[in-house]
């Protein structure tokens, strides 16, 4: 081999991929529209799909596609991938800019902008779905996406997307709700507010994840929401920091949601916040921040308490992507389970007031139909009963296999209806359409 | 590279059975140390004798039935303790002896092991002995809170674990804060206590023993033989308080009532939990 062909060879390494998955939302997977060796713009929009609830992809870089397979996901095992080698340039597609967008105008930029909720779900299908939206709420309450997307200088672009999530569903009222702690956050969205506007600061005792949407939209309007329905049918549209600000990028500057803010923590050289590009692989972000200090045990996305651990760190960043967090191996936890003694610890934490332990213990029996009736479906997997377990029980393992479980016994029973769970970070993307009125579930 | 994959959480609060076990253990060693100095090395024997025959006969068993041993959690230090602080120093030594193997092998062990008793194995083991040799276990002293002094040590005590209120209330309190056991037994068994007996007309100087406040913080918030529903929870403390007072009342002993209520409030403890199962804030409509 010639010196040349070696670095031929090596050139070829060290090109840039980002691979980028067809499924980074609640419905079903995505139908490529570009083919093999094809040029691809930044911005450009790759992936589409013909039902409702599918949202676009688009292209996070320029270069040249070079595979569309099956790649590795972060929630979802394997999904058909959009594989870009990128050529070091900033090539763009022409970006649609806009002063002052009227309601229709919002609303066909997030159509095509693909913007995604933290758990999923599309927010233009939020706003054209029949429901009326009375309120929009802004939760500034889950810690993984605070600490990416609440930095001082994006407090203005916030509170832009709050006022255009307003105009585009003719809500009422609109509330950011932020953790009683975060004095420093609060005051800074107090500062930015206009007084004429109609928003309000909700506080709230705990940390919220996406995954507790129906029990946060409970805590401020009262109203309770089973976890068949979503927070829209009490006419509430509840979004996040990372989603008002790609509604922002994607209305006023016509940028799609090409790039997220990924906080990295935990044992790496210079943890911190990252722009990152969408299907940038977690390998390179972590590199970014000085790669992992001493030998890696577990990766964790989104809250240590109820995140998603990574089975290896070759899955790219997706547009729910918000926390990395790296465990050392030590670290890492290898506690036995022991019996349950009773003692009530996950019942006086468990924010939806029900029985995880004996739950969990059913399950562990088989016993379903028990757990069906101490309300299994109700769970909405904060991880906190496993958290102060102090016989280190499996217990949102055993709630799971018991939704699970129950869900196919369901669909076994009546194929015709669909039923959804709110069981993952991002509810299984793979399965049928999440948002359904007659699941039994 | 490997990674380990796992359900959440990845992180967990650091509270285990040992720690809540153990924490009782020391508070309870405590409250023996008073009563050597009270009852002199009488008493110390009996704590060695009943702890000792605890562990032995769970040692015995976890051999014979091929299980893993499980000493180290504290679980059958504890029930010999418990048990111990029940008796009269005076005791005739067999009859600790007895009472641990019926208390950890047929009340513990017979009933499933950690977590699955129905009724707290000291005081059924307690209420055993009572039945079989009652002249044998009675104390010939009831404990009379005359002074505030008598709430640090009492002379008067007749069993063990009356020697000190103080040293129990701190310790529970410890317990409460945190967040070992529920405060929520503790505080309706308590002020429930106070208030029927007041009520009554009672003496609050013989309710107030040490044996009310081991009930109050020790036995009654025992986790697995109470119930895990909160407000399960609720009506337990509250059925705990008034049973004592209307025992006591009835046979001016309040020492064996708190004893005699607890084991009646474990056997009506899973009626209650399947009387009270909470509502989820976001139930699914039927």
């Amino acid at each position: 081999m010639t010196t040349e062909d070696v670095k031929k060879v090596k050139d070829k390494e060290v090109r840039k991929q980002v691979v980028i998955p067809l499924l980074q939302h609640t419905g079903t997977v995505c139908e490529p529209i570009v083919d093999k060796k094809t040029d691809v713009l930044i911005g450009q929009k790759i992936g589409e799909g013909d039902d409702e609830f599918s949202v676009p992809v688009h292209s996070s870089t320029a270069g040249t596609v070079v595979a569309i397979e099956e790649r590795p996901h972060p929630i979802c095992g394997s999904v058909p991938s959009v594989i870009i080698e990128t050529n070091e340039t900033n090539d763009t597609i022409e970006f649609k800019t806009s002063k002052n967008p009227s309601k229709e105008y919002i609303i066909s930029a997030l159509k095509d902008s693909g913007v995604v909720e933290l758990n999923g779900y599309s927010l233009y299908n939020m706003l054209t779905s029949e429901k009326q939206i009375n309120t929009v709420l802004i939760s500034l309450s889950f810690s993984g996406d605070v600490s990416s997307n609440c930095a001082p200088e994006n407090i203005a672009s916030i509170i832009e997307g709050m006022n255009l999530l307003i105009k585009a569903s003719d809500a009422q009222q609109g509330a950011f709700i932020i953790q009683k702690d975060d004095r420093q956050l609060i005051s800074a969205i107090e500062s930015g507010l206009s007084i004429e506007a109609d928003i309000e600061i909700h506080t709230v005792e705990q940390d919220y994840s996406p995954s507790m949407a129906n029990l946060l939209a409970y805590e401020i309007t009262g109203m309770q929401i089973p976890n068949t329905c979503t927070p829209l049918d009490a006419g509430v549209l509840l979004s996040s920091a990372s989603s008002a600000l790609a509604v922002r990028k994607a209305v006023l500057e016509g940028i799609p949601q090409i790039k997220v803010n990924v906080t990295v923590t935990g044992a790496v050289h210079n943890p911190g916040v990252k722009n990152v590009r969408i299907g940038t692989s977690i390998k390179e972000v972590i590199n970014s921040c000085g790669g992992y200090s001493g030998e890696p045990g577990k990766i964790i996305m989104n809250g240590i308490f109820s995140g998603t651990a990574l089975s290896t760190d070759e899955v790219p960043v997706i547009k729910s992507t918000s926390h990395i967090i790296v465990q050392s191996s030590d670290e890492v936890l290898h506690d036995i389970p022991g019996p349950c003694i009773q003692c009530a610890r996950c019942v006086d934490i468990c924010p939806v007031n029900i029985l995880p332990g004996r739950i969990a213990s059913f399950a562990d029996m088989g016993m379903h139909d028990e757990c069906s009736k101490l309300h299994v479906n109700s769970c909405v997997e904060c991880g906190l009963c496993v958290y102060v377990c102090p016989s280190s029980r499996h217990i949102l393992q055993l709630i799971r296999y018991s939704k699970t479980v129950l869900q196919q016994l369901v669909e076994y029973e009546d194929e015709s209806k669909s039923s959804g769970c709110l069981s993952c970070e991002t509810p299984c993307l793979a399965s049928t359409p999440f948002i359904s009125n007659g699941g039994i579930l | 590279m490997k990674f380990t994959v796992s359900h959440p959480s990845h992180i967990r609060e650091g509270v285990t059975i040992k720690s809540i076990m153990w924490s009782k253990i020391v508070i309870l060693l405590v409250l023996s140390l008073f009563s050597v100095v009270v009852f002199g090395l009488q008493a110390l024997a009996l704590v060695l004798v009943s702890v000792l025959a605890a562990v032995l006969t769970e040692a015995g068993i976890q051999k014979l039935t091929n299980q893993e041993l499980t000493i180290k959690d504290g679980d059958a230090v504890l029930i010999g303790l418990i048990m111990a602080l029940l008796l009269p120093p005076d005791i005739k030594l067999w009859i600790p002896v007895v009472g641990a193997f019926f208390a950890v092998a047929l009340v513990k062990h017979g009933f499933g092991g950690l977590g699955s008793t129905l009724f707290n194995p000291a005081i059924a083991a307690w209420v055993f002995m009572k039945m079989s040799w009652g002249a044998l276990t009675g104390s010939g002293s009831i404990p009379h809170i005359g002074e505030y002094t008598d709430l640090l040590v009492e002379f008067g005590a007749g069993r063990l674990a009356e020697v000190s209120s103080v040293v129990l209330i701190i310790g529970g309190l410890y317990l409460v804060y945190k967040k070992y056991i529920d405060w929520r037994i503790p505080l309706l068994y308590l002020s429930s206590t106070i208030i029927v007996a007041v009520i009554l007309g009672e003496e609050l100087s013989y309710v107030l023993t040490g044996m009310l406040f081991l009930g109050v913080f020790i036995l009654a918030p025992d986790p697995t033989t109470s119930p895990i529903t909160k407000n399960g929870r609720i009506i337990y403390g509250l059925l705990c308080g008034i049973m004592t007072v209307i025992y006591g009342y009835l046979t001016y002993n309040y020492v064996v009532a708190v004893l005699y209520t607890v084991f009646f409030a474990n056997a009506v403890a899973p009626f209650i939990e399947k009387n009270t199962y909470p509502k989820p804030v976001n139930e699914v409509p039927a």
